[in-house]
């Protein structure tokens, strides 16, 4: 389509093939029809079962579900009820994460909870910021192209028209994008924050642009959702329903279908035969603390980098001794973050920083390799937000407590912060294993070795340098900066055979031919793009190849539960 | 320096004063409406909690329970919690009240096994991150000054705190533990909790849950309907006032 044209229809064009935000209830948040919810029988041979209700596990529920598929998805966490469960703060917001112990280490550890996975049915989108850009074409090729990294078995080409489908559900909105395969938003972009509009100043005087958006979060109103009201809480989750998640942009669309989302449902095992076929996924139910199994004629496992890793590596059989499809010692390995540091810079005006959304404007003109910044690959740039907490954990980071941390949280108001993505390379040893610790239930909790190579180093100290030379130039007063990780993607990535990756381009362990990694963790690389754009954009792919039977074992399972249900009627 | 430009220069921040050190409370402006820690606040006529009806129940609920007396103490013992409530308030530079009680509400937290989603794999769990430290910081005052760490001077806990930030303490604890890590496990508790209070959302000028009214006024220098200004550089009551002849 023409860009005239595109930006003639602009927030016009309805989704195809998902009324998720035409059934939602304009009175209440989430999911409105969760009380006709379809039930199904532990002993009930399901075609699929998925394990994880987030990014990837529901947009693979939802269009299966249309294609007459029988699902159970299995969630840990709670069944959200946003307008009770979810609060306008910061500390009120802790039961959103993922906060049972990971023990984390490597000599650059990283730092898990709030910042890195959600629990509950709509998984980390809960709490997600909102950036929802795409991946560049060069991401899939980084090995051939950079000589670094690794190439996907996929193409840009694969994803594109999934992207195009993703971005108009969540909807995407946002300024024409230059970077990458340059193209439009299916939503104008928002206006910005006094913030946003001191990062842009400042990269203007450095030559750099900047666009606004792309964000996840309706700019006007799209079925029964509204307008963002720019109150800055994205991170605690969106109680207007104005920004994306699952549990509003598929779970409604896939319960209308037939979806069972069970919820407070911790899978433990991926049940395999003999023959090495997955029939059924062991889970505890947390309220009554029962052990069941659910039967299925495949499984898809999307609980997150960590958790899918650790799930195959709890399930362990006489034929896989050392955990499901690990075999060839590949579960867990090449996981990884985005180097995430943040430089704020202080003004003599009043900026407000708590106000907008978190994701405002950003540059991608950093993302691809310059040899002349002496490492391969790069950044991206965006603004980050600010609430109390997140700025004094800011403050504390650049050597600051007592009486001079209180100064710089009294001036809290005048500071504009600003962060970066740097892309991180997959490195084997970084890598989820099994801890000696266990968890309320008995089960070993998963262990993250991370330590960064020389590259990753060289990119997040220039990317750092350049924030810190980007706010001198726009005259900031002063300046504070932090170092952190952001994302996490990988652990169970695709690939081209069993001796370096755990599935292949349909997301088909190459263990077990009925078992699918669904969500982030079959990543081979993360560029610098925030992943969860992608990581519906590839569930949406897998979906289509699965529903339209172009994975071979799919026909039989499809079949078979065809028959059932024609021969239950 | 005309009225209300006090602060847009950036004279009063530590990075750009002698030592990185703050300037003296005394010259801080005082709270005339409601709460905030020490009375000291850049707001001094904004109370965030006279937005609270406007919050939705929920956020009301927990917001206004942070308000409320706190149940008594659950985690630490009697001697710890001395300790613990002296570590807190140098963290914070409460030296006198109004204080929000950042011990008590520390110790909630631990008492509920609420932790933050990781340990690394040389540390302990954070409720005995908390126990040794709080030992180590008595063992070292004890060595150095030959009094608990509660009862040091101000002073004393400032210098034993700024070796602990930099993970140089040395002792039968402090030897066996990361003292870098165990800084950062406790003080992102402390802050955790005392940014979490509606009297310190007064001191920095936080506009507080904003749901759902939200926000209108998004551009730089721009105020909401019902925000307040920034202190101003002089008394205007003196200022009206001839000066005697
Ligand atoms: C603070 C924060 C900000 C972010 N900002 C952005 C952003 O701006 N843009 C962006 O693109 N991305 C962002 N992300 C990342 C993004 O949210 C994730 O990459 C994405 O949601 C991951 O999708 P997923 O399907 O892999 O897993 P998730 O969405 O995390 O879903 C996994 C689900 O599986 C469940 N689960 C795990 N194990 C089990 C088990 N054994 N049994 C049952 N259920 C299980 C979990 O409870 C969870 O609900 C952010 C993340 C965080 C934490
Ligand atoms: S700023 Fe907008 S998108 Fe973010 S939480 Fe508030 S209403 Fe939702």
């Amino acid at each position: 389509m023409s860009t005239a044209l595109a930006g003639l229809l602009k927030g016009s064009r309805r989704p195809r093939d998902n009324d998720s935000a035409w059934l939602l209830d304009p009175q209440r948040r989430g999911v409105p029809n969760r009380d006709r919810m379809r039930h199904y029988d532990d002993s009930d041979e399901v075609d699929l079962c998925i394990v994880g209700a987030g990014a990837g596990g529901s947009v693979l529920a939802q269009r299966l579900a249309r294609r007459g598929w029988r699902i159970v998805v299995l969630e840990s966490g709670p069944f959200w009820n946003p307008d009770e469960d979810w609060v306008s703060d910061e500390a009120g917001s802790h039961q959103l994460y993922w906060t049972e112990t990971r023990v984390v280490g490597g000599q650059d550890p990283v730092e898990l909870g709030k910042n890195n996975s959600g629990h509950g049915v709509g998984g980390s989108m809960v709490h997600f910021a909102g950036y929802a850009p795409r991946f560049h074409p060069s991401d899939f090729r980084t090995r051939s192209q950079d000589g670094v990294g690794y190439d996907w078995p996929i193409s840009y080409r694969d994803l594109k028209k999934h992207y195009e489908a993703i971005e108009r559900e969540l909807p995407v909105a946002g300024q024409h994008w230059p970077w990458g395969e340059p193209h439009s938003y299916p939503h104008s972009p928002h206006p910005v924050s006094g913030m946003a509009a001191r990062v842009w100043k400042g990269a203007l005087r450095m030559g750099i642009e900047m666009r606004v958006g792309p964000v996840a979060i309706t700019n006007g109103v799209m079925g029964n959702r509204p307008h963002c009201i720019y109150r800055g809480f994205c991170l605690q989750g969106c109680k207007v329903d104005a920004k994306a998640s699952p549990l509003i942009t598929h779970l409604p669309d896939a319960i209308e279908h037939g979806v069972e989302v069970r919820a407070e449902s911790r899978a433990i095992r991926v049940e395999v035969d003999d023959a090495d076929r997955a029939t059924g996924v062991v889970y505890i139910d947390r309220r009554s603390g029962e052990r069941r199994m659910q039967r299925a004629a495949s499984v898809a496992v999307a609980g997150y980098s960590i958790e899918t890793s650790r799930l195959l590596l709890l399930s362990t059989s006489a034929r896989f001794p050392n955990g499901l499809c690990n075999n060839e010692d590949q579960v867990g390995r090449y996981v990884m973050v985005q180097g995430a540091p943040q430089v704020a810079g202080r003004f003599p005006d009043e900026i407000h920083p708590y106000k907008g959304p978190p994701p405002e404007v950003s540059s991608e003109q950093f993302y691809e390799t310059d040899e002349t910044r002496g490492f391969a690959r790069g950044f991206s740039l965006q603004t980050v937000g600010g609430l109390p907490i997140g700025w004094a954990e800011h403050v504390l980071a650049d050597g600051h407590w007592g009486q001079a941390l209180r100064e710089y949280m009294r001036d809290f108001n005048h500071w504009a912060v600003m962060g970066v993505l740097c892309e991180l390379l997959p490195l084997p040893n970084n890598r989820v294993t099994l801890a000696d610790e266990k968890d309320a239930y008995g089960m070993p909790v998963a262990h993250m070795a991370y330590t960064q190579c020389d590259n990753d180093r060289r990119n997040i100290a220039y990317a750092r340098e350049l924030m810190r030379q980007l706010w001198l130039q726009a005259e900031a007063q002063d300046v504070l900066a932090i170092d952190r990780y952001a994302h996490l993607i990988g652990g169970c990535r695709m690939g081209f055979g069993p001796d370096d990756s755990v599935c292949d381009a349909d997301h088909t362990t190459w263990a077990v031919r009925n078992l699918f990694i669904a969500d982030g963790s079959c990543c081979p690389t993360q560029g610098s793009a925030n992943p969860a754009l992608t990581i519906m954009a590839l569930a949406s792919r897998l979906a289509e190849r699965l529903g339209s039977r172009s994975i071979s074992f799919q026909r039989a399972a499809w079949r078979s539960g065809r028959q059932r249900a024609v021969a239950a009627a | 320096m005309p009225r209300g430009d006090r602060y847009r220069n950036a004279e009063h921040l530590p990075n750009l004063r002698a030592g990185r050190r703050a300037p003296p409370a005394a010259t801080l402006p005082r709270q005339r409406r409601g709460t905030t820690p020490q009375m000291v606040g850049r707001y001094p006529d904004y109370d965030v909690m006279d937005s609270a009806h406007t919050w939705d129940a929920a956020t009301r609920r927990v917001v206004e329970a942070r308000l409320r007396p706190r149940p008594g103490r659950r985690f630490f013992s009697d001697d710890e919690a001395d300790t613990a409530r002296a570590l807190c308030d140098t963290v914070t530079a409460q030296d006198r009240d109004p204080r929000i009680p950042v011990m008590l509400m520390v110790d909630e937290k631990l008492a509920d096994r609420r932790f933050d989603g990781y340990r690394y794999e040389d540390m302990p769990d954070d409720d005995q991150t908390w126990r040794l430290v709080l030992r180590g910081l008595d063992e070292v005052a004890q060595r150095r000054y030959g009094a608990p760490f509660a009862r040091c001077a101000e002073d004393a806990r400032e210098a034993i705190c700024e070796q602990f930030s930099r993970g140089v303490l040395q002792g039968r604890v402090f030897d066996q533990l990361n003292c870098k890590r165990a800084w950062t496990v406790v003080t992102r508790a402390i802050l955790a909790e005392f940014y979490s209070h509606p009297w310190a959302w007064n001191e920095i000028g936080f506009g507080g849950p904003a749901y759902p009214r939200g926000y209108m006024r998004l551009g730089e220098g721009l105020r909401e309907p019902h925000a307040r200004p920034e202190a101003v550089h002089d008394d205007p009551v003196r200022e009206l006032t001839p000066p005697a002849p």
